[in-house]
């Protein structure tokens, strides 16, 4: 699936920042943790060094002692404090714990920082323990995502928006270029010129676009010419030739055997002269020589040409069905729309079958001219010059050439098909 | 009867006027602008035949000529351009009629004696030819008085055949008399047969002279 240019960075920026900061996560909860702790464990120390600053000042004999070891728990919540059953003189040692709560009604699990330590009162050994919760790691965890979550969504929000400026921005030139391109057409002879930018490399694809497009034109015109030329040059030999043979055909003293020679002859003559014809036909329409337009009325155009075809649909033994439903006006040049349909039914008639049937219907703007046929024939090669290696001598392969530029001219749409046993031509206007 | 051929291609032109003598016209040739320019003005003709692209001006130039001096020449253009616009053009300054090169023989023959008609006798435009009179306007054939009644298609060809008298003319020449241009789109013209034929015996039950000769593998003639 293709997607704008634009986004293409967008993708590549969103997902690497959704990586990183989704990198950023545990490494944000190792480091807060860390300093948690370091914290925490700080704040034991102090408290632990609260209390034994506590203890030396406040000189407490045995009985106090023993009293307050009772209520210790009161005074000081969190901490432990207990005569050590042995001898201990080590040190400090730190450790995470989890366990129930003890404050009053939060029954849960919590995280806690512990510090064990051994101090000394009154020469006595004593066991203190601190406690301090810390936040749970699932808690951090949460807090921290949800954070960069928030984050994400606004830098992706940031992108789409300074991508959608610097789209409209740098990239209108651009875009310029691609919408004069896709209106280019090389047929209608008209160059196009380019707006000029103030970035480089925009105002390079502009230049090397148009020297493209120039040369383009140049060589589509000479070709053209080319063509037009040749044909118009072969019109006088060909007519010298017919000439030729058809005082031949007047001399008395000609035999059976040299008469049907010269007819073998006269079949690919004609043949050169239709394809000559047409040729010179395309060039005109190319070079839009038939450029007036009137009302032309479909359905008159229709049965004027049939009338003029009668002969050839009846020595064929073809049957003609006309349904058309309605009438349409169209706005075009009337000798290119006689000259459409007239290549569209001589098309029926050549190729269609001894005693076949052509049909004609027309309704809802769409005319269908189908006809009696044997094989399917190359859709996409069709319309194309000379496409259609046709065995039969008539063709000159450039008929549907022919309707397919004028149907390019009006914009209208034409479609082959083969469908039971029929090949079927659409046309849309 | 004159006629003068105003063609830059010389072939073409020699050949025309050699087809054209049969038929008892008389015909000159010229090969530039100039050369018709000087006969246009010093003679009178029937019908000029004229081609558009002439060494030394166009063919349109020298209609206008004949409309400056008011000359009364029939005239056909015979143009290899066979553009719309030059035969609307050509049929508006003053032309009688237009043919696209390449052309049969026999198609021209028939126009110009079509046209021949129609320039002498004025409105009257009767051919006559032994027992078969022709109304080119009324679009009627008598045969000794007896009216034939022919198809628009039989008419046409009657008319193609008294055109050319003795001359071999093929089924494609027949089939682009009566259908145009389209004709050329086909190589099988099989049903001219069936009008020749049709025509031959509507003519004969007239009690008209079989003139219609089948000339196998070529064509048909009329021969008196």
């Amino acid at each position: 699936m293709n997607s704008p240019l634009l986004n293409k960075p967008l993708k590549a920026f969103t997902i690497y920042a959704l990586i990183i900061l989704a990198c950023s996560v545990p490494v944000y909860y190792l480091v807060v943790d860390f300093i948690w702790m370091n914290e925490l464990d700080e704040h034991n120390r102090i408290i632990k060094e609260n209390i034994e600053t506590g203890f030396r000042n406040a000189r407490i004999d045995e009985t106090e002692m023993s009293s307050l070891l009772k209520n210790w728990h009161k005074l000081q919540p969190g901490t432990i404090l207990e005569p050590a059953h042995v001898f201990i003189n080590r040190p400090d040692s730190l450790y995470t714990i989890k366990r129930l709560n003890a404050g009053p009604g939060d029954e849960k699990i919590d995280r806690f920082r512990g510090l064990s330590s051994a101090i000394s009162i009154n020469g006595k050994w004593y066991h203190l323990q601190i406690e301090t919760n810390v936040e749970e790691t699932g808690e951090t965890m949460l807090a921290i995502t949800g954070v960069t979550i928030l984050f994400f969504v606004l830098l992706v929000m940031g992108f789409i928006v300074l991508n959608k400026r610097i789209a409209k921005k740098i990239w209108k030139p651009f875009y310029n270029i691609l919408k004069k391109l896709k209106s280019f057409d090389l047929t209608t002879h008209q160059s196009i010129s380019f707006d000029e930018t103030n970035i480089e490399e925009f105002e390079q694809l502009n230049q090397s676009l148009q020297k493209l497009i120039d040369k383009n034109i140049s060589v589509y015109n000479q070709q053209k010419t080319f063509i037009e030329n040749a044909s118009h040059e072969l019109q006088t030999p060909l007519a010298v030739l017919r000439s030729k043979m058809n005082l031949l055909l007047q001399n008395k003293n000609i035999t059976r055997e040299q008469s049907e020679i010269l007819l073998a002859v006269e079949l690919p003559l004609t043949r050169i002269t239709r394809i000559n014809k047409n040729l010179l036909l395309l060039a005109k329409i190319e070079n839009n020589q038939f450029a007036e337009k009137e009302n032309v009325d479909l359905t008159e155009t229709i049965l004027e040409t049939l009338e003029l075809l009668t002969d050839y649909i009846s020595s064929k033994h073809i049957v003609v069905n006309k349904i058309i439903s309605e009438k349409l006006t169209l706005v075009c040049n009337k000798t290119l729309f006689e000259i459409l349909i007239n290549n569209l039914l001589i098309n029926a008639i050549i190729h269609n079958t001894e005693k076949g049937e052509i049909n004609i219907e027309f309704s809802k703007r769409i005319l269908i001219i189908s006809n009696t046929g044997n094989a399917a024939l190359h859709n996409e090669k069709l319309f194309e010059r000379f496409a259609v290696s046709s065995t039969k001598a008539t063709s000159s392969g450039l008929g549907l050439a022919i309707v397919k530029e004028i149907c390019n001219r009006y914009e209208w749409q034409i479609q082959y098909a083969f469908q039971n046993d029929l090949h079927s031509f659409t046309l849309t206007f | 009867m004159k006629i003068l051929i105003v063609e830059d291609e010389k072939e073409l032109a020699a050949d025309l006027a050699k087809y054209l003598a049969g038929e008892n016209y008389l015909c000159e040739m010229a090969i530039t602008y100039e050369q018709a320019v000087e006969k246009i003005l010093v003679y009178d003709y029937d019908c000029i035949l004229l081609d558009i692209m002439l060494p030394g001006g166009s063919g349109l130039q020298l209609l206008d000529i004949l409309k400056q001096q008011k000359k009364q020449d029939g005239v056909i253009i015979i143009s290899a351009k066979n553009a719309i616009e030059d035969k609307v053009k050509g049929l508006q300054i003053g032309a009688d009629d237009y043919l696209a090169k390449p052309f049969h023989h026999s198609e021209l023959s028939a126009r110009i004696h079509s046209l021949i008609r129609r320039k002498q006798f004025n409105s009257s435009n009767i051919i006559r030819q032994n027992e078969i009179t022709i109304d080119l306007l009324g679009k009627t054939v008598k045969i000794n008085d007896i009216e034939v009644s022919l198809t628009k298609k039989e008419f046409e060809i009657l008319l193609l055949f008294t055109g050319n008298k003795n001359r071999v003319i093929s089924k494609a020449a027949i089939a682009e008399h009566i259908s145009g241009d389209i004709a050329d789109m086909f190589n099988n013209h099989d049903f001219v047969y069936a009008h020749v034929k049709n025509l031959k015996r509507k003519l004969t039950d007239a009690g008209c002279n079989n003139y219609i000769r089948t000339i196998y593998g070529a064509g048909y003639k009329w021969s008196d």
